[in-house]
């Protein structure tokens, strides 16, 4: 039970931290002494005060939709493996949902862009849809191929793959946490994909469709963002830290793996600049080509010599 | 048995008996005896299906016919039921719909006649367990959707489009004869009962028949490449037929598909794998050219060969899995199949009858001249939003519970230690994948495009009122069925595993791991609407103060409604990926000297199946047949000779023969 109820905190606050931290670490490399890792929280709370400015032209699914997020991505949250070893809702196949309930709010996230009528608003929901295509693909080849070597249709089967794969393990698993920290760039509207601190709408993607939102639906979809961003952190999670620590340390080495994400992110935001448009496919594809390497290795493994 | 009868003479009746009716009662009369049909015919399927007892009848045509066994297991139950509710809320649709063309259109009585006409062929085709009448009825199936789709016959692109329709279904039945022919050879009888006899000896025969026969089916069903005829006769038939067409005639290839497996004793693998590969590919194609269509009907019939790709891949899964001898896996991919058989008929209805809503609204398919409509049009737009999001595959609607079956059977099958199996499946996991964005890509253009944003024409802005009750009240019905199989699939599951049971050839049904996950995402989806409502009942009660304000453009609010988002840069980033695969015809005038006064630019995307392969084959068709025009003279003399030459040939012939 203490460990469920960790989880949800975690789910519930990390996601800000983590946000913190990455701008923390952004302006440390740029020399500068930075906001408190607390001020994507204390935005948070500001924006939950504040009144609403809404546009003319939207209608009711503009309105709805941030509710849709934030619920779709609180709701994933329980079939995800977290600081304990496995989900709340530990279901076979549990990936597929997962999926699914992020690709409803995204569904809902695109038509209230696009409700907006403003053409910078349906560039981005048209970005954003089209780079969807190509990683959730990949995603589910690289879940389907670990799942295939050990058998196990849960997300513990994450756990399990350096006893499963033998030699191979370490290779795979390099592969897998690529796989997902690309994934965790795209969904993140991170650099090199996405700048999340540009000010020119035309380079925008996610932060271009939320342009009109406001007040706490502006809140709630930068919080979703946050938690999106934590879920698959915990992917990477499950891969990384071995299975059998006691409860409190893999919560320690869960929270560790948090900061360092974090800190990583921060330091490709400072040490990179965002790829050209046209060019932000190609590094997509990056991810598939590595979910094809997992797969390889997988079958490799399972029928080579 | 009998009550199916009865419910096939009422449809067969209907349609005469409505048109004695004055113009306003015709379609109100037409409505009550087909829901009287509809309750006689779907009583004994539903009985089979709740307590899986076959039923049967011989009847008897001596001496033309002989004996002709009709018979209601659970795979024809199944499709008893989707064709009779699918079907009614078409006719209970129709009545808005037809309203405009009641004064002007002169053969509204045959339309009538043929709607329940169509209806009543398709019960018998489901039902028949004879080829020979098998194949009679499914000719009186398609003809009579022939006359269905060129309602609007003074038009000639509907004339082509029925055309094109009559002769790709002529083309598939030959398939469909000779699988039957073979059958009836070798087995000197025309009944499906001992073709499962002989087919479950002879190995290579049942592997020919197979491939004949789906070919043949799968024309009629929309299996890429034999779908072209989809995307041209489901826009120029009106919308309550494009609906019926698209959500339940098109599954009759899928039945008959399903009922060539069920004479098997065990599938090929070769052919497992070209089913799951030919599916795959529809899946994908069809759903990557509904995101190059703005005309919203081509959109939603490419979304059909989208969606019997899906069924197809289940049903691959399904022989994959008889092949190798799992049980298990078998089961649950074709109850999987069989589950997006209905739930494809109930979205995909619903979407068609929206889009005709907005038709007889706005008098326009093409979506860049809309938008807007959600304010005009509330009710059509939520339902619209609600097949969207169903045929997307997205939780908690109907669509997400095969989805997730497929899946399923599919991962399932990893464990199958195969080095092809496991390649094939973990490609197609990820196509399937695939195919779920690009929908979700596709449906959030076309849903925001007509319904969200500014008007942007006279069309979209001059509409005034939602459309009628009759129209929304099949439509509202549909909706909530999408919902209820998307929260309570367990029940669903054990419906559905019967007819599967049948495909599978399994007497018994066996205890799949299926049912326990079904509890399990019931009560995750019963939460999760329970979440969003509770958070959304929270957000109306504490919401601040609202400000209306202009959209945001930048400082620049002179915006007008040509500058938004329209449908083709909505799609233009993804399909620039995929430039290689269309044929893109531009139209484009430039603005030219100092003060142009004049440009337009408009892009039109061609199948490339079309462009590349019907096209020439009918320029070469035209050709050749051109050298045999002299043959024609047109005087009465040379036709005679004609004969002559004809008679003496087989004279001749017989002689040698004989």
């Amino acid at each position: 039970m203490a460990i469920k109820i960790l989880n949800i905190l975690i789910v519930l606050f990390v996601p800000f931290l983590m946000l913190g931290i990455i701008k923390k670490t952004k302006a440390f490399w740029g020399g500068r002494y930075g906001a408190s890792i607390f001020q994507p929280l204390y935005d948070f709370i500001k924006l939950m005060k504040k009144d609403f400015v809404i546009s003319k032209t939207t209608s009711g699914v503009f309105r709805i939709t941030p509710v849709i997020v934030i619920a779709s991505v609180l709701f994933a949250a329980l079939f995800v493996p977290l600081a304990s070893s496995s989900a709340i809702i530990n279901i076979e196949a549990g990936f597929i949902v997962f999926a699914y309930i992020l690709s409803f709010s995204k569904f809902f996230s695109l038509i209230s862009a696009m409700d907006t009528g403003s053409s910078f608003e349906g560039m981005g929901a048209s970005r954003e849809a089209c780079f969807t295509t190509i990683v959730e693909p990949a995603f589910f080849m690289l879940l389907a191929s670990v799942m295939a070597l050990s058998g196990n249709y849960t997300f513990d089967s994450l756990g399990k793959i350096i006893e499963n794969a033998g030699g191979y393990g370490i290779l795979i698993c390099i592969f897998a946490v690529l796989v997902l920290f690309i994934m965790i760039l795209i969904e993140g509207s991170r650099v090199p994909v996405d700048d999340p601190a540009t000010h020119l709408e035309l380079t925008m993607i996610h932060e271009v469709m939320i342009l009109d939102n406001s007040a706490s639906d502006l809140a709630l979809i930068s919080w979703a963002n946050g938690i999106k961003m934590l879920l698959l952190s915990s992917l990477i999670a499950a891969i990384v830290i071995p299975q059998g620590l006691t409860t409190g340390l893999s919560a320690v080495a869960y929270l560790v793996l948090m900061f360092l994400i974090s800190v990583i992110i921060g330091t490709i935001e400072s040490a990179t600049a965002r790829i050209r448009m046209s060019h932000v496919f190609e590094f997509v594809f990056v991810m598939s080509s590595f979910a094809l390497i997992v797969l390889s290795l997988v079958a490799a493994r399972m029928f080579g010599g | 048995m009998n009550n199916f009868f009865i419910g096939i003479l009422i449809f067969i009746l209907s349609g005469f008996i409505a048109s004695i009716f004055k113009k306003n009662n015709k379609i109100n009369i037409l409505s009550i005896l087909c829901l009287a049909g509809s309750l006689f015919s779907l009583t004994p399927a539903l009985n089979v299906l709740f307590t899986n007892e076959k039923l049967m009848t011989q009847c008897n045509f001596n001496p033309i016919f002989g004996t002709i066994t009709f018979a209601l297991d659970p795979l024809s139950a199944f499709f008893v039921v989707v064709i009779c509710t699918m079907s009614l809320m078409g006719v209970i649709y129709s009545k808005g719909y037809l309203k405009p063309y009641l004064d002007k259109v002169k053969n509204i009585n045959s339309h009538l006649i043929f709607l329940p006409l169509l209806i009543a062929s398709m019960l018998l085709v489901v039902s028949c367990q004879n080829a020979f009448a098998f194949l009679i009825f499914w000719e009186i199936m398609s003809l009579s959707s022939f006359f269905l789709v060129i309602f609007e016959s003074d038009k000639k692109e509907v004339l082509k489009a029925g055309i094109k329709y009559l002769v790709f279904m002529h083309i598939s039945v030959i398939f469909i004869i000779i699988a039957f022919a073979l059958c009836a050879i070798n087995s000197g009888s025309y009944d499906f009962d001992i073709f499962s006899q002989i087919l479950k000896e002879n190995q290579h025969l049942a592997n020919l028949i197979f491939i004949f026969a789906f070919i043949g089916f799968g024309t009629k069903a929309g299996f890429v490449p034999f779908h072209n005829w989809l995307p041209d006769a489901h826009p120029a038939a009106p919308s309550h037929i494009s609906a019926i067409m698209s959500g339940v005639m098109i599954k009759t290839g899928i039945y008959g598909i399903l009922r060539v497996i069920s004479f098997y004793a065990m599938p090929s693998k070769a052919l497992a794998f070209a089913v799951l590969a030919i599916s795959l590919v529809s899946a994908l194609y069809g759903v990557l050219y509904a995101i190059t269509q703005h005309d919203l009907k081509r959109l939603l019939a490419y979304h059909s060969i989208e969606n019997i790709g899906i069924i197809g891949i289940g049903t691959g899964i399904g022989m994959l899995g008889l092949a190798y001898g799992q049980n298990q896996i078998a089961l649950i991919g074709f109850a999987g199949a069989i589950l997006h058989v209905l739930n494809h008929s109930i979205f995909k209805e619903l979407l068609f009858l929206s889009a005709g809503s907005v038709y007889i609204k706005t008098h326009t398919r093409d979506i860049e001249i809309l938008g807007g409509l959600i304010k005009q049009m509330p009710h059509t737009a939520i339902l619209f939003l609600t097949g969207s999001v169903a045929i997307c595959g997205l939780p908690p609607f109907n669509g997400f519970i095969s989805e997730f079956l497929i899946y399923f059977s599919m991962l399932k099958g990893l464990a199958i230690k195969d080095f092809f199996v496991l390649i094939a499946l973990l490609f197609s996991i990820a196509g399937l994948a695939l195919v779920g964005t690009m929908a979700v890509l596709c449906f959030t253009k076309a849903f925001s495009i007509i319904f969200l944003g500014i008007p942007r024409s006279k069309n979209a802005q001059t509409v005034t009122t939602d459309s009628e009750k009759s129209m929304l009240l099949p439509m509202g019905f549909l909706a909530i069925l999408t919902l209820l199989i998307g929260v309570f699939p367990q029940y669903i599951l054990d419906i559905v595993l019967k007819p599967a049971s049948t495909v599978a050839n399994m007497t018994i049904i066996p205890s799949t791991s299926c049912a326990g996950l079904m509890q399990t995402i019931s009560l995750c989806t019963f939460g999760f609407i329970a979440f969003v409502i509770v958070l959304l009942a929270i957000k109306l009660k504490f919401s601040g103060k609202i400000e209306m304000h202009e959209t945001w453009g930048c400082g620049y609010d002179r915006g007008n409604n040509r500058m938004q988002y329209s449908a083709s840069s909505y799609a233009s980033p993804f399909l620039s990926m995929l430039r290689p695969l269309f044929k893109k015809i531009f139209d484009i005038e430039k603005p030219r000297q100092l003060f142009p006064k004049s440009a337009h630019f408009s892009l039109h995307i061609d199948d490339i199946e079309e462009a590349y392969v019907i096209n020439p084959l009918v320029k070469f068709d035209e050709w050749f047949l051109s050298k045999f025009e002299t043959i024609q003279s047109g005087n009465i003399q040379s036709y005679i000779k004609y004969g002559l030459i004809f008679l003496v040939l087989i004279i001749i012939g017989s002689l040698f023969i004989g």
